[in-house]
């Protein structure tokens, strides 16, 4: 009981850090609460949330993925050539972005998992050599526009909110439930959270850490999809801003640096509070350097509140005083 | 009668004395004209036909598609005469299969066996803006036949990689550096490096570093603050009074910065400037912003801004989902020809889009100057082509034929731009 306990609360600073964020908005900036606002905020939250739900699966594994903005960029410049403006090639060029991204998962997989190479270098690194690869791609590309029925789909807005919004939710829910109810699922978080003992349970550790690399391309690739068919254009800085902010999302959701569990749904939750506090600094005027200031702040803050600290805080609370004799045997029966 | 004849005869000769008399004092005239300003050699270059090996004399036509209007030209002395001899350049006919092979590979050899190298660098290389300005500089410098080769350098935004190809360029003793400074002021140590080092560096579309004429040969471009002041005119006739908008781009960013803090002053009493926020020059942030100020200022009336095609790519994205109808007054400073489609896709009479030139092809002055520069030629600091802004409405940026990200004012014949991206 103690353990679940502990456990949702590493979740929990999230969804009431937001809640708190939206309050304050409806008293501020009540304008990032209307229409006009809510079509921005809820499609590129949705972009910032499937890269950052790439993220997790890595981070999941204490690992890290810093080549996010180069397979978004590559991905991006693909669905415009391939695509080709003709509606008949969008499948094949969704298709070529998505095989950049599965390419580039595994190659990072195979260097950190088989390899055993600093995850935070080698990403880096293969991020750059993609980011080059897409740069000569794109200098053979005149038009920057991907094809009209890519557009048209972040247009379309089944109950007044935009079809993105609702794709990138329920690839949200998929993720969860596979992550929770499955027996893969079971097994990619054991592995996460303790790879020795996942490993002498039998299961094959760098299988996993090469799946979670590559699922994670895979995602990043699909977040150029969206993105996309939200910008309906690419240019040079499409993905740029991807590098950083899914892993503060995937940090304030409560997932460790160090790998264990995370949530799916808090950290749609962070992108989405993250990309909502970004437009109320903006619809509040604050000049940009003080708009820096209080984002990066608000993620020092999130950051504190979340994940161990409270976790912890919440077991000294709430564990049972132990025994002199327990303690000796150093057993910790909670949160086993 | 004979009297008569005789009168008629002496009339006719005292006629065509004084015709005589008006021919040779034109011919005097001439003379002396010629003669009397060659007492000062760089006077006699200015108003001669030519000198430093141009010719000061451009095509009425190219000057009107690169200009606007031929008249844009720098107004007198030798700036006039650098610009008129780069465009008079551009009409001259060169290899095109030599030139697409030296853009695809960041430069080449150009056969001449001429002796000088001459470098176009920049931070950042990355957008068909700035394809097509390395290809008007190869283009340009395809048309001496001392340039034996031809550098490319892109730092891809990094300034330190940026700074490194600048170095890398005065070591190799290249003749004359072209560049964008991207991060202004920063690159200035490298300037004065190449000043040290007895290279003349020229910056275009107004790429401005501090000291031009001290610091390095010379800036080409609009005066910017002239443009905000031009920005604000629009203003004042078409917003008249309400709210508007300024989008810069990199946070304090010199160009930006230069406009903006002159078409604030110059706007009429009853215009608000309710938000002034920076893009990075990228279509998603613009959207983002755009949206953001929608939301906290609905009845906005105006937009004054730099990049036409990211207020094409993100604002109408933004209009769009907010579901409002595109009504505002644009001023830009580029003229692509996706803003100029986008906007007649549109058909909005309320909207209307006021704008001014990319540039590309000032990169063909800069160079020019600097070939000059090396003749001998006193080139002025700074190389101000006057401004006047563009009404969509009337001359549209919408070209047929060109790619939506290039300029039609670009001077990369139709033909090329073509085989650049097939």
């Amino acid at each position: 009981m103690l353990a679940e306990v502990l456990v949702g609360a590493r979740f929990l600073p999230v969804w009431i850090a937001t809640a708190a964020l939206l309050l304050v908005a409806a008293i501020i900036a009540p304008a990032a609460l209307q229409s006009t606002s809510w079509a921005f905020v809820l499609p590129y939250m949705t972009v910032l949330a499937i890269a950052a739900l790439g993220q997790m699966l890595v981070v999941m594994h204490a690992g890290i993925d810093l080549s996010t903005p180069g397979v978004m960029f590559f991905g991006g410049y693909l669905i415009v050539g391939v695509g080709h403006h003709s509606n008949g090639r969008l499948a094949i060029a969704i298709l070529a972005c998505l095989g950049v991204g599965v390419l580039v998962g595994l190659v990072n997989g195979i260097l950190v998992g088989v390899l055993r190479l600093n995850p935070l270098i080698v990403t880096l690194a293969v991020g750059q050599i993609v980011f080059a690869k897409g740069l000569r791609y794109a200098n053979g590309l005149a038009e920057a526009e991907v094809p009209s029925r890519l557009a048209s789909f972040a247009q379309k807005r089944p109950l007044d909110i935009s079809a993105v919004f609702w794709t990138g939710a329920a690839i949200t829910v998929a993720v969860a439930l596979l992550l929770r109810y499955t027996a893969a699922g079971r097994r990619f978080q054991a592995v996460g959270a303790n790879p020795r003992a996942a490993w002498m349970a039998g299961i094959h550790v760098r299988t996993h850490v090469v799946f979670a690399y590559t699922a994670a391309g895979t995602l990043y690739a699909l977040a150029a999809v969206l993105l996309a068919s939200v910008r309906v254009s690419v240019d040079p800085a499409f993905g740029a801003s991807y590098l950083l902010a899914p892993i503060a999302a995937v940090v304030i959701a409560g997932a460790s640096l160090a790998g264990g569990l995370a949530s799916a749904t808090s950290t749609w939750v962070a992108a989405f509070a993250l990309t909502l506090l970004n437009q109320v600094l903006l619809i509040k005027g604050l000049s940009a350097g003080l708009q820096f200031v209080v984002f990066g702040a608000a993620i020092i803050v999130g950051m504190l509140i979340s994940g161990d600290r409270i976790a912890s805080l919440l077991g000294r609370l709430l564990r049972p005083r132990a025994t002199p004799t327990r303690i000796a045997s150093g057993v910790n029966q909670d949160t086993g | 009668m004979h009297g008569s004849q005789a009168t008629e005869g002496r009339r006719w000769r005292v006629g065509l004395g004084v015709a005589l008399l008006v021919v040779a004092l034109f011919v005097v005239a001439a003379a002396f004209g010629s003669t009397g300003r060659a007492t000062s050699p760089n006077a006699t270059r200015l108003q001669s036909a030519g000198g430093y090996g141009e010719v000061y004399k451009a095509d009425p036509k190219l000057l009107a598609k690169t200009l606007f209007n031929a008249k844009l030209l720098p107004p007198k002395g030798m700036s006039r005469n650098v610009a008129l001899a780069a465009f008079g350049r551009a009409s001259k006919k060169v290899d095109f299969n030599l030139a697409l092979k030296c853009w695809k590979n960041d430069g080449c050899n150009t056969g001449t066996g001429g002796k000088l190298t001459v470098a176009y660098v920049e931070p950042f290389g990355e957008n068909v803006y700035r394809h097509i300005s390395k290809m008007e500089f190869i283009l340009q410098a395809l048309t001496y036949k001392s340039i034996g080769k031809i550098v490319y350098r892109s730092a891809h935004s990094d300034l330190n990689r940026a700074l490194a190809d600048f170095r890398a360029m005065i070591a190799q003793h290249v003749d004359a550096i072209v560049t964008y400074p991207d991060f202004a002021d920063a690159e200035l140590p490298v300037f004065r490096e190449a000043k040290r080092a007895g290279i003349p560096v020229a910056t275009y579309a107004w790429g401005y570093v501090s000291g031009p004429g001290t610091n390095y040969t010379t800036v080409v471009g609009e005066n910017v603050c002239k443009l905000g002041r031009a920005y604000a005119k629009v203003m004042n006739t078409y917003v008249k009074s309400g709210d508007i908008a300024f989008l810069g781009g990199f946070p304090g960013n010199p160009l930006s910065a230069g406009w903006q803090k002159c078409e604030k002053p110059a706007l009429n009493k009853n215009i608000n400037v309710v938000a002034s926020e920076p893009t990075n020059w990228d279509a998603s942030k613009v959207q983002q912003v755009v949206a953001g100020i929608l939301a906290a200022h609905p009845k906005i009336k105006g937009w004054s801004y730099e990049y036409g095609l990211g207020m094409a790519q993100g604002a109408f994205q933004a209009y769009k989902a907010a579901g409002k109808p595109f009504n505002a007054v644009l001023t830009l400073r580029t003229d692509d020809v996706g803003m100029g489609c986008k906007t007649r896709a549109l058909h909005n009479p309320k909207l209307r889009v006021f704008y001014y030139t990319a540039g590309n092809s000032q990169i063909r002055v800069a160079l020019t100057a600097l070939m000059m520069r090396l003749k001998g030629a006193k080139i002025p600091p700074k190389i101000v082509f006057p401004i006047q802004l563009q009404n969509e409405a009337k001359r549209t940026e919408c070209v047929k034929g060109y790619p939506q990200e290039a300029s039609a004012t670009s001077l990369v014949p139709l033909k090329l731009l073509h085989r650049m991206y097939p």
